[in-house]
């Protein structure tokens, strides 16, 4: 594994700056690395061997998925919104599992491990490096039940939603009175009042002249204009500029 | 697993801690040790103690007796110069200074560590003088049982950089002194610093090599330095000439005599005008007259400090402000008062 410090300037460019969370992130993933016996997990050998569990969407998390090489996509990096300073590093070769929290105390003991130094965000980054693990961590031995809808790979399972007709992947579909349903159509949404639109252009794919990928980026997305009925779903034509 | 059980049915079993007895004014201390086998006539003692009832413990595998708890915190914040002394007292260790010396605290790891729950630890002032034998702190965990691992990490925390506790031995310095200005130097009254800066030389156990009187001229001042130097000094005290006034040029002289670092201007009360300097690893310190006038000031601070190898710099002399107000009081009673103790 490379250094603090280069772990450190990478992650901070990476997440767009250099902040205690990223110390603290850096850190953290470096010691359950070390916990579950990977030196590099971002290795060729051993990228497919780890699961991160991160416990909040903080500076942290993209540090710890950083040093990990622990991706949403790849479903090696898993958020579970607890609002928690923590994250397991699971083995998945050796089913060897550790959850480490962040200490609150550490946040009480900055101003003595980087006494003399100014700047609230800049004390506490010098005491984060400065810090042993006994003080900036507490962590646990935990098990890890894993189903194989919750592994990397393929995805495995397919089933469709009764109410909307939308496919749900790898048993995330939830049984309400012997009904499959998508989350969304049994527990609510973060969504609410969705419309279904057409848009002006539709029809534009990257190969399409005249519009570069970049100039499509950019624009943004108008105030709807327009509301029509059609198959009982309500549909929204936003006025778009044209390509 | 504690059980609480009445005094009067615990008879054959054996107390789970020490029972502590106090008299006002008379006695403190453990009536009954832990493990004592509870008899007939411990009853009416223990009741007379305020005990109607008693712990009986059987410990789960991941539980520890505070006393056990104790031993591993005392031994883990010993570190060089420091040692844990044997059993428990009511559940407490005390730490003791292995040889005269500086006390020196890791004060982070200390706060780190009492902020562990369940476990505590208190120690002395750090960089107080300690004589071989005095206890410099105790330490306890607080619950009579309590779970393994929280006293392991404390444990860990406390043993960070060697232990969070050690005493740093005094080297007997080789001290050239330097008596600067004009005043005594062509005999217009008699030098008092000498007999001053000697006494507190001696009684921190090194020895003065040698005195040198030298005009407030830099070129003398520098060619004194050097002259010590090569009588093989190793620490050297000059004094006087550390103020604002024109002829005020000590500073200039140690800077001719090859200074690679000065560091001029303390955070203290008695003291401000104190000055520290390096030739290489060799330290020099410009005492400011103050020093004629109080019985305790910044040199009294700093000296045991570099006697025990410390590199002071501009933090170190600018730290000292927090607790650096001298309170001149009318009978001086350092190192039993505040004066140097917040750095």
């Amino acid at each position: 594994m490379k250094t603090f410090e280069d772990l450190l300037a990478s992650s901070s460019k990476a997440h767009g700056h250099l902040c205690p969370g990223q110390a603290v992130g850096v850190r953290m993933a470096m010691l359950g690395c070390r916990f579950i016996g990977l030196e590099d997990p971002t290795e060729h050998s051993q990228i497919k061997k780890l699961l991160v569990y991160v416990e909040m969407d903080r500076c942290a998390a993209d540090a710890i998925a950083h040093v990990t090489g622990a991706k949403l996509g790849r479903r090696s990096l898993k958020f579970t919104d607890y609002g928690i300073m923590a994250a397991t590093f699971v083995n998945l070769e050796t089913g060897s599992a550790f959850r480490i929290l962040s200490t609150e105390e550490a946040r009480d003991l900055v101003p003595l491990y980087a006494p003399g130094i100014g700047g609230k965000a800049g004390q506490q980054l010098e005491a984060y490096r400065r810090m042993p693990d006994s003080v900036l961590f507490r962590a646990q031995r935990v098990r890890v039940p894993l189903k194989d809808c919750d592994l990397p790979g393929p995805t495995r399972y397919r089933a469709t939603c009764s109410r909307c007709g939308q496919v749900v992947r790898d048993r995330r579909e939830v049984l309400v009175n012997g009904e499959r349903l998508c989350k969304p159509c049994a527990q609510g949404a973060y969504f609410q009042d969705a419309q279904e639109i057409t848009w002006p252009e539709m029809n534009w794919t990257p190969a399409s002249h005249g519009i570069s990928r970049e100039t499509h980026r950019k624009r943004l997305m108008p105030a709807p204009v327009e509301i029509k009925e059609k198959r009982g779903i309500a549909r929204l034509c936003a006025e778009i500029p044209p390509h | 697993m504690i059980k609480k059980i009445k005094v009067q049915d615990a008879v054959g079993t054996k107390l789970a801690h020490d029972v502590t007895e106090i008299r006002p004014g008379e006695f403190k201390g453990p009536a009954f040790r832990k493990d004592h086998t509870v008899c007939d006539g411990d009853i009416c003692h223990l009741q007379r103690l305020g005990k109607d009832h008693l712990y009986v413990l059987d410990l789960e595998h991941d539980e520890i007796h505070e006393n056990d708890a104790a031993l591993i915190l005392g031994e883990a914040l010993a570190g060089d110069g420091v040692r844990c002394e044997g059993s428990p007292k009511e559940g407490k260790v005390r730490l003791l200074a292995e040889r005269d010396g500086l006390l020196m605290v890791d004060t982070a790891a200390l706060a780190a560590f009492n902020m562990v729950e369940e476990v505590m630890c208190a120690t002395l002032h750090k960089y107080t003088l300690v004589k071989a034998g005095e206890m410099v702190a105790a330490t306890r965990a607080i619950p009579l049982v309590m779970k393994r691992v929280p006293i392991d990490r404390a444990a860990a925390i406390a043993k960070q950089n060697g232990g969070t506790l050690s005493v740093k031995p005094l080297r007997k310095a080789k001290v050239g002194l330097i008596i600067t200005g004009n005043e005594v130097y062509h005999g217009r009254i008699k030098d008092r610093f000498g007999p001053i800066l000697t006494e507190k030389v001696r009684s921190l156990g090194s020895e003065v090599m040698g005195i040198d009187f030298a005009a407030d001229d830099p070129e003398m001042i520098g060619t004194a330095v050097r002259g010590h130097l090569s009588k093989g000094c190793d620490l050297l005290l000059l004094s006087g000439g550390m103020s604002v006034d024109p002829d005020d040029v000590t500073r200039h002289g140690i800077r001719l005599a090859g200074a690679t670092e000065v560091h001029y201007g303390s955070a203290v009360l008695p003291g401000a005008m104190f000055l520290v300097a390096y030739i290489g690893d060799l330290p020099l310190l410009g005492v400011p007259a103050c020093a004629l006038y109080h019985k305790t000031t910044i040199l009294d601070l700093v000296l045991p400090r570099i006697l025990a190898g410390e590199h002071v710099t501009r933090a170190e002399l600018a730290f000292l402000g927090h607790g650096g107000l001298c309170r001149d009081c009318e009978e001086c009673i350092y190192p039993h008062c505040p004066f140097g103790k917040g750095a």
